[in-house]
């Protein structure tokens, strides 16, 4: 890991001195052990600010956008799950592939930090951490813990399809083996099995709990609507009521606003406050654009038209 | 202050009869989270838990809450307010939640402005503090002026110690309570559990991690509004989500809005809202005074270590660690709080 990490400085400290980029946008250690922020890098001696490991579960293509119009070049880390937005938004038009560089390290999985941080006596401080395969080594101050990846992995990183990036300008750290998930679907598969009622009552269970604090909107790397209809104040489609109605129109609107563009990062599910499963709604839609319409998972290759943002003569119309 | 004991057999009893005589609120299990609910009776409440996902402010202010409703006859507005608020007993809230609902107290209870919504949940609510028993690593009440077995607010404040609940009655109310329930809430032994209450507050203030204080802090910001720092990385790292504001509990804004249920027809409503959001104080005209993530940003964590100070003498934190936890780019108070200390000493 240190390795990785000594490389990425290296290579950010060059891009910024030769001023092929204006910005960095990276991963940096965050104020718990097992925890990382975002970072943004403008100078060469910021670069030590840099890291990299398990705990680098944000999509940092997420804040590509907000850079849209501003002048010079932004070189951005990302994960092979991450490096799927940066393909997405280039077929959407919202960045334009010159002037990002995009900066690939192959990732073996994220580890869920507040899972890992219970587990680690409170203010020990991080000396090392170890990808030994299916477990993660990580050396503190205060002695030497094991995570087995298997219970530790963000629920995502446990069905990952691409370890290594899909697209990159430079690559930094050792490829990872590519693994075939037959059970990829499982979780909507068990949902699929259920009755319309056991389904409602699944769905309204989750939904009822939603603070509608529009995190699961605000990190997607897809949703670039420059204002969203869930914030205009007039006409008000939904209002700041919270209630079973309003949230259901909101988590159904965001789920198929997105479909065919979703590129599965799992951010959503992983920064709600209330632990909505909302990433099985997604695998639901990708789930049946895969069956429908042999469509990969968005993002996965540069080019792929969206399934549902095409019509094709052939197309089957079984519904019509 | 008087004070009680518990026996632990006794306390699924005691919730019992809560929840028949009381609108009883308490922690509760929901999936993987920890919530106030309401609650049927003891066997949903969760006694052994950290801390909850959400705070309890809802009790007083719920985050949907109907003000009136109106009818126009086409000669006559009609308004009918909501029916009285039922007797309550908040029960299980955590010491850092319970100082929050200080901070609401002058907000909504002040000298200029009454809030009969809110006073009037306040007024017919008896909290039930329960002291912590571990010291998360995101914890820092001690900064804000807290304590894991501070019992400041709550009506009783329960610890846990052994197989008993040791209980400080700190109010009238608290102890009208622990009357009306004399045969679950004794006297015996109270003096010893005193003792290792005091033992118990001392081995938890001593496991804190964060080092936060605010020494200095609001100086700095009283006299630099367009600190530059504002401009570094929380900034643009914020996703400019609600989440730390919804699970803050001292965050208080809200909307006000009407709701029509038919042409003539509706409710006044009053919601949750969050200055990390685009459309909070927009203005008719179109001016935003927040108009970019940097002001927004700047507003809610000024409003905390200073504008909440200004106002009532209070600080607008408690160091409950929720927003530090749930952040989904990890901005962090206590970093703020350290960050400026370093910028105070540049300017």
């Amino acid at each position: 890991m240190m390795d990785v990490i000594q490389q990425l400085r290296e290579q950010a400290k060059k891009l910024l001195e030769e001023k092929k980029v204006d910005l960095v946008i990276g991963f940096g250690q965050g104020t718990e052990l097992a925890r990382t922020t975002p970072v943004f890098i403008d100078s060469p001696e910021g670069v030590s600010k840099l890291t990299w490991g398990p705990f680098c579960a944000n999509n940092l293509a997420k804040y590509l956008t907000d850079y849209k119009n501003a002048p010079g070049n932004i070189a951005v880390v990302v994960k092979g799950c991450d490096s799927r937005s940066i393909n997405r938004l280039l077929d959407d038009n919202q960045i334009s592939r010159d002037k990002v560089v995009i900066i690939g390290v192959p990732c073996s999985g994220q580890l869920e930090w507040q899972k890992v941080s219970a587990e680690i006596k409170p203010g020990a401080s991080l000396k090392e951490v170890v990808d030994n395969g299916d477990s993660v080594s990580v050396k503190t101050d205060a002695g030497d813990y094991k995570f087995d990846k298997k219970d530790y992995l963000l629920h995502r990183c446990l069905v990952c399809e691409n370890p290594n990036p899909v697209v990159s300008d430079l690559t930094i750290g050792k490829e990872q083996p590519v693994k075939n998930y037959e059970d990829r679907f499982a979780e909507v598969q068990a949902l699929e099995q259920m009755s319309t009622e056991e389904k409602n009552a699944y769905w309204d269970k989750q939904f009822s709990r939603c603070l509608r604090c529009y995190a699961c909107r605000n990190v997607c790397s897809v949703c670039t609507c420059q204002t969203c209809v869930f914030d205009q104040m007039l006409p008000m489609w939904v209002s700041k009521r919270t209630n079973l109605s309003e949230n259901t129109a909101f988590h159904l609107t965001r789920a198929f606003h997105v479909a065919g563009r979703c590129v599965d990062c799992g951010e959503c599910d992983r920064v709600c406050p209330m632990d909505i499963p909302l990433r099985k709604l997604n695998q639901k839609i990708h789930k049946d654009l895969g069956d429908l319409f042999e469509s990969p998972t968005p993002g996965t290759k540069p080019g792929l038209v969206s399934p549902l943002g095409e019509f094709s003569p052939g197309d089957p119309e079984e519904f019509m | 202050m008087e004070s009680r004991v518990v026996n632990k057999g006794q306390i699924s009893e005691l919730l019992d009869k809560l929840a028949k005589d009381y609108n009883l609120i308490a922690p509760i299990k929901e999936e993987t989270m920890t919530l106030f609910r309401r609650v049927s009776g003891a066997q949903d409440v969760l006694l052994d838990y950290n801390n909850s996902d959400i705070s309890p402010k809802g009790c007083f202010l719920p985050q949907n809450e109907k003000t009136f409703s109106y009818m126009y006859t086409g000669d006559t507005l009609e308004i009918n307010k909501p029916e009285g608020v039922q007797k309550t007993v908040l029960f299980g809230a955590r010491p850092c939640d319970i100082k929050a609902i200080l901070t609401f107290d002058p907000v909504f209870e002040g000298v200029k402005f009454g809030d009969e919504y809110y006073s009037n949940k306040r007024k017919s609510t008896v909290i039930i503090g329960l002291s912590c028993s571990k010291v998360l690593s995101t914890c820092f009440c001690y900064a804000m002026g807290g304590g894991p077995c501070d019992g400041t607010g709550s009506d009783l404040l329960l610890t846990e110690i052994g197989d008993k609940y040791y209980v400080e009655v700190n109010t009238e109310k608290g102890k009208a309570l622990v009357d009306a329930y004399s045969q679950i809430f004794s006297s015996q032994g109270a003096e010893q559990l005193a003792k290792d209450k005091e033992e118990l507050a001392k081995k938890l203030s001593g496991e804190f991690v964060r080092k936060v204080d605010l020494t200095g802090v609001k100086e700095v910001l009283d006299g630099n509004f367009e600190l530059p720092y504002w401009d570094g990385d929380n900034a643009k790292k914020c996703i400019g989500c609600g989440t730390c504001t919804y699970v803050c509990p001292t965050c208080h804004c809200f909307d006000i809005f009407d709701y029509p249920t038919g042409d003539f027809t509706g409710d006044r409503l009053r919601c949750w809202d969050s200055c990390m959001f685009p459309e909070y104080t927009l203005e008719a005209g179109g001016h935003n005074p927040r108009p970019t993530r940097k002001e927004r940003i700047r507003n809610r964590f000024m409003h905390k270590i200073k504008y909440h100070l200004d106002r009532y003498n209070m600080v607008g934190c408690v160091g409950c660690g929720r927003c530090v936890n749930k952040c989904p780019v990890n901005i962090d108070i206590t970093k703020i709080i350290n960050d400026l200390k370093e910028v105070a000493q540049n300017v």
